[in-house]
């Protein structure tokens, strides 16, 4: 039997005025995975989201829940949990009733995890949400999207205000809870350090375009960063891929997409280079760059005219 | 612990064989369920089970059924022979090659080696 | 349909909004009038006491159909909820309240004739004017009134969350040109006079009809408005 896909676009573009916020997004993600949804501010993440989760809709191209298009139709939205991080609530609501209410919406409400995490995040529940700081603002969305255990469930920048110990307890009690009862993951994240190791699978977003989409396992080793005599590092490169340079008198630092092999470390080493790996967020980071510097100096030559 | 040179899996399966080789993890001991990997590494699920079903691949650790992962009997001999093997590649020559460039010869090297060992 | 359901039960998870404030609304206006008959009367007035109290809750009313949108509109998208399943739940419940409401006014108003306008001839919930009609246009009276500022306050508030700023300036600038068109019509036609023959004839039996008429338009324009707006 094959395995139906979670989620699917194809195509999708969607503009804002004169800004191209989705730019013919295609893609599949399957169920049961931890997905990264990564990218700078305002890259059209939360776009991309909105449209998935039928709260927006494209201008063009399709977008697929479980096979179905999710724009109001009640059976497919009602697998899906999103909280925005700019979430509005009612503004006579009170943190117990936003748990309640959506105990009455998400069929696998979880009571018993929503009121551990509120513990965990010491969330004052009989608070008015619009009293509730920034973090623990942040904690009414993580615990309705933990405790809904909806099929596919979308964090938007989940840590807003968290501190280190909640966002670690946010990370701890998501892997816990997903070995437990797995489920369709998206964590849209710009700290990608700090979840890199929870995804299963990356999704980097740039300028409304998709710029990675891979199997995190295989990003990790993919690039390296050589340091040391600039001669010496250009003849080490050779015509590799050239992510990114930095250089430093007579010094040159060069991050190159390539998986060394260990002959290729070895020679390194004769030669007195420094090979250090390259993190995801330096990865990501990286790329975002490389794809939009063009289009960076596009538009300083414009602001000039 | 886990660092971004290679992928997380490997590293995993890394840990492991280093725990059965030190005898942290006895012969026919039991290993922990890829849940506790994936929660106490804070790391995927998929990740740590890709990690661990190498090791089942390799013969070294097993499954009972409904029970768990078990270490295999003889896998510390078997993992140690392996690391033989490498010793040379992963240890040796970087260590001549940093010595002779900082100008020290064989039997300098051989005698710092032996102080090392002593203390 | 249970979906319907649960949108209701949301909206009253704080029973304040659409119940209790309402009641305290007319209560207070209640209280406040009688007091006020009661020092008329002490005074030795015997004038005929009329209060137009009763429409209070129903500017409320106004109010709580912007509110219900606006608030709790962009909350029901993160709780996975089509527009149609909120917009149906919503009106269902409003619709309800608007409902148990009108017949209580139709009963506290027989009331407030057998006991001789609270013994003191006036009214309230009676006015003489609608309580002359049967009890069905009565009671639609009052439910036509409610839905109606419900829906006055709705449309707007779904213009908003469609169009947003550029959508309000739109439609007050298109009602402002629209009423202000009509004024400068009467006015220079000198058809004033005829106006307002014309609107001091119309019977409880007609608004009713003709508002609820206009409710519908409104509803039928909220939805469509609503279909593609975003939180």
């Amino acid at each position: 039997m094959p395995r139906t896909t979670a989620i699917a676009t194809r195509e999708l573009s969607k503009t804002y005025k004169d800004v191209r916020a989705l730019d013919n997004v295609s893609l599949e993600l399957e169920p049961d995975r931890i997905y990264g949804l990564l990218g700078r501010n305002g890259a059209g993440k939360t776009t991309l989201m909105s449209i998935l989760t039928g709260q927006n809709y494209a201008d063009q191209g399709t977008a697929e829940i479980f096979g179905h298009a999710p724009f109001e139709h009640d059976p497919t939205l009602s697998r899906i949990c999103f909280i925005r991080e700019s979430q509005k609530y009612p503004d006579d609501f009170k943190v117990h009733q936003a748990f309640k209410s959506a105990a009455l919406f998400f069929e696998n409400w979880d009571e018993e995890l929503a009121q551990d995490l509120v513990e965990a995040f010491a969330l004052p529940t009989r608070r008015r949400i619009k009293k509730l700081s920034r973090g623990q603002l942040s904690a009414v969305g993580v615990i309705i999207g933990m405790a809904s255990r909806a099929d596919i469930t979308f964090f938007d920048e989940p840590y807003l205000g968290l501190d280190a110990v909640a966002r670690q307890i946010f990370y701890d009690r998501l892997v816990e809870d997903f070995a437990e009862y797995p489920r369709t993951i998206v964590l849209s994240s710009h700290l990608i350090d700090e979840v890199a190791n929870l995804l299963e699978h990356v999704i980097v977003i740039d300028k409304g375009r998709i710029v990675i989409d891979s199997d995190a396992e295989e990003l990790r080793g993919t690039a390296v960063t050589v340091t040391g005599e600039d001669a010496k590092v250009q003849e080490f490169i050779g015509s590799a891929q050239i992510i990114h340079r930095d250089a430093l008198g007579a010094l040159a630092s060069v991050t190159i997409k390539a998986k060394l092999d260990s002959e290729q470390r070895e020679q390194a080493k004769l030669m007195g280079l420094d090979l250090s790996p390259v993190s995801l967020q330096q990865l990501v980071v990286r790329s975002a760059l490389s794809s939009t510097t063009e289009t960076g100096i596009d538009e300083r030559t414009e602001a000039r005219k | 612990m886990i660092d971004d040179s290679k992928p997380i899996f490997l590293q995993i399966a890394e840990l492991i064989e280093n725990d059965i080789i030190s005898g942290v993890l006895a012969e026919e001991a039991q290993v922990p369920s890829t849940n506790e990997f994936a929660a106490f590494y804070r790391i995927n699920p998929a990740t740590a089970a890709k990690g661990i079903n190498r090791l089942v691949e390799d013969g070294l650790l097993y499954k009972k059924r409904g029970i768990g992962m078990f270490v295999t009997e003889g896998a510390p001999r078997r993992l140690r022979e392996q690391r033989r093997e490498k010793f040379q590649q992963q240890f040796i020559t970087p260590l001549t090659a940093e010595a002779s460039k900082l100008g020290i010869g064989l039997d300098e090297l051989v005698a710092m080696i032996k102080t090392g060992s002593d203390s | 349909m249970n979906r319907i359901i649960k949108v209701a039960r949301m909206q009253l998870i704080n029973k304040a909004t659409f119940i209790g404030i309402p009641l305290i609304i007319l209560g207070g206006s209640f209280l406040f009038t009688l007091a006020i008959w009661w020092l008329v009367r002490r005074n030795g007035s015997d004038e005929g006491l009329y209060s137009g109290g009763a429409q209070a809750p129903m500017w409320y009313f106004l109010a709580l159909g912007i509110q219900a949108l606006t608030l709790t509109f962009p909350f029901s998208m993160a709780m996975s909820i089509s527009r149609r399943t909120f917009y149906l739940g919503t009106v269902a419940l409003f619709s309800v309240c608007a409902l148990v409401l009108s017949v209580f006014y139709y009963l506290i108003g027989l009331l407030e004739v057998a006991t001789g306008g609270w013994g003191m001839g006036g009214q309230f919930f009676a006015l003489q004017w609608i309580a002359d009609n049967n009890w069905l246009v009565q009671i639609l009276f009052y439910f036509v009134l409610m839905v109606l500022l419900f829906m006055v306050g709705f449309l707007i508030a779904t213009i908003y969350m469609r169009w947003r700023t550029t959508g309000m300036v739109v439609f007050f600038t298109l009602l402002g040109v629209v009423v202000l068109g009509i004024i400068a019509l009467f006015t220079f036609g000198n058809y004033w006079d005829q106006f307002w023959s014309w609107a001091l004839n119309w019977t409880a039996a007609g608004i009713t009809l003709w508002g609820g008429l206009v409710a519908l338009l409104m509803a039928g324009g909220s939805y469509l408005t609503l279909r593609k707006a975003t939180a």
